[in-house]
């Protein structure tokens, strides 16, 4: 029901009337309810003091700024309540015991997987990428490290990205995964996407007791919340992908929507507002849960595996990670 | 679920039925409010405005719809587009 605020625009943010204020450089000065709002995305050059930042943690409302290609550079993140050392340690525990990481890894990995080939299912003339994806996920299970996993993991992903080609229609080619920086529209598209699916993962797990730097798939190391990695790779085929098939596949991207040079090439903002506005719609489709007997939204799923990561942790349930049903 | 709220109060108060309601809704027109919102929230704000207005002079109507893909809105004359998120 809340929804994420996204500011392309230059201005200030200010608190107004007990609510949020967004004074644009040009254009019309707006009021948004806070009460609506869970977190806020900026994208543009935009002002802020600390009374709006105060304001913002007692409402618990996250910040995510992002850098002038549209990549997530940082948080600002309220007073953390939900704080459990307890948890922390048996989130410790798990990655120091080699079978109970490999377990939780498996699972993140099982989970890209299994989303990837339901992508695929979608389409005609994908049974050998899906049959390669499948071949890699057996491999997977038979791993005693790390390492190795990622391997499979990577091989698969190889095999998924090789079938974009078929999948996707019209002029936009994908020729190979490109990051850093992406060079064609469609490795641009992937990485805006992936980028926004990490922060709304960090949104979640920050609304658990989990702590977002320890992570099983990916080694966990400074500078990064890497649990937020080995979560958004679950969900990364089934929100960001879908996404880009949709818009391309509906002709729904135009060259304006890219920023393009010789040697990259970047979302534009009327691209980028295309994109979130699918993902916002995305994010709050919903689905009737088997086991919950109500409809959750993909937001309110990512929450769920946290909450079922967490019972893992804690030796009440064992994890299986999500496996689209509908 | 979607909300429309209208609003009559006595001028003394407006500006803080205006106040409450616009940390929990978006401003359309000079006295309307919309905006989707949860049953929870919903009973919140109404909390708070009832410690604000006086029953026998003031009056706010809520129109409420269950699913919001019931209702359809078309608008004549100028746009103030207020109800998106992406600016």
């Amino acid at each position: 029901m809340q929804k994420d605020l996204y500011i392309f625009s230059s201005g200030t943010i200010k608190r107004k009337e007990n609510t949020i204020y967004f004074e644009p450089k040009e254009g019309e000065k707006k009021y948004f309810p806070i009460e609506n709002i869970s977190a806020i995305h900026l994208f543009g050059e935009v002002d802020i003091n600390t009374k709006a930042l105060n304001f913002f943690a007692q409402n618990n409302i996250i910040i995510h700024v992002y850098n002038y290609y549209g990549y997530y550079s940082g948080s600002y993140i309220p007073r953390e309540k939900n704080v459990s050392g307890e948890l922390l340690v048996k989130q410790v525990e798990h990655y120091l015991n080699k079978e109970e990481r490999m377990y939780l890894a498996y699972s993140f990995v099982e989970g890209a997987l299994f989303h990837m080939q339901r992508n695929l299912r979608e389409y005609e003339n994908t049974e050998e990428f899906i049959f390669k994806i499948k071949q890699e996920l057996e491999k997977a299970g038979t791993c005693n490290d790390i390492n190795e996993l990622m391997g499979c993991e990577g091989r698969a992903r190889d095999a998924y990205y090789d079938a974009f080609n078929v999948i996707l229609k019209g002029k936009f080619l994908f020729e190979k995964r490109e990051k850093r920086p992406p060079k064609n529209p469609i490795n641009a598209l992937i990485s805006f996407g992936n980028s926004l699916t990490y922060s709304a993962v960090l949104s979640e797990i920050y609304k658990t007791q989990l702590n977002p730097t320890i992570s099983y798939l990916h080694e966990p190391r400074e500078r990064r919340f890497s649990l937020s990695l080995d979560i958004s790779e679950i969900f990364k085929p089934l929100i960001t992908d879908t996404i880009i098939f949709k818009l391309i596949n509906n002709n729904m991207l135009k060259d304006e929507d890219f920023d393009q040079d010789v040697n990259y090439c970047y979302l534009s903002e009327s691209g980028r507002k295309k994109f979130i506005k699918e993902f916002e719609t995305k994010m709050d489709t919903t689905i009737k849960h088997r086991k919950l007997g109500r409809n959750v939204s993909y937001r309110f799923l990512i929450r769920l595996e946290c909450y079922k990561l967490i019972k893992h942790l804690l030796k009440d349930e064992i994890y299986k990670p999500l496996k689209a049903w509908w | 679920m979607f909300v429309i709220i209208t609003y009559d109060i006595n001028e003394e108060r407006v500006n803080k039925v205006r106040k409450i309601l616009k940390r929990y809704f978006v401003w359309v027109q000079n006295s309307v409010f919309e905006g989707e919102i949860s049953i929870g929230k919903l009973e919140k704000c109404k909390k708070e405005l009832q410690l604000v207005i006086v029953p026998e002079e003031d009056s706010i109507y809520f129109y409420i719809i269950e699913n919001k893909n019931n209702y359809a809105k078309s608008i004549l004359g100028l746009e103030k587009n207020m109800d998106s998120y992406i600016y």
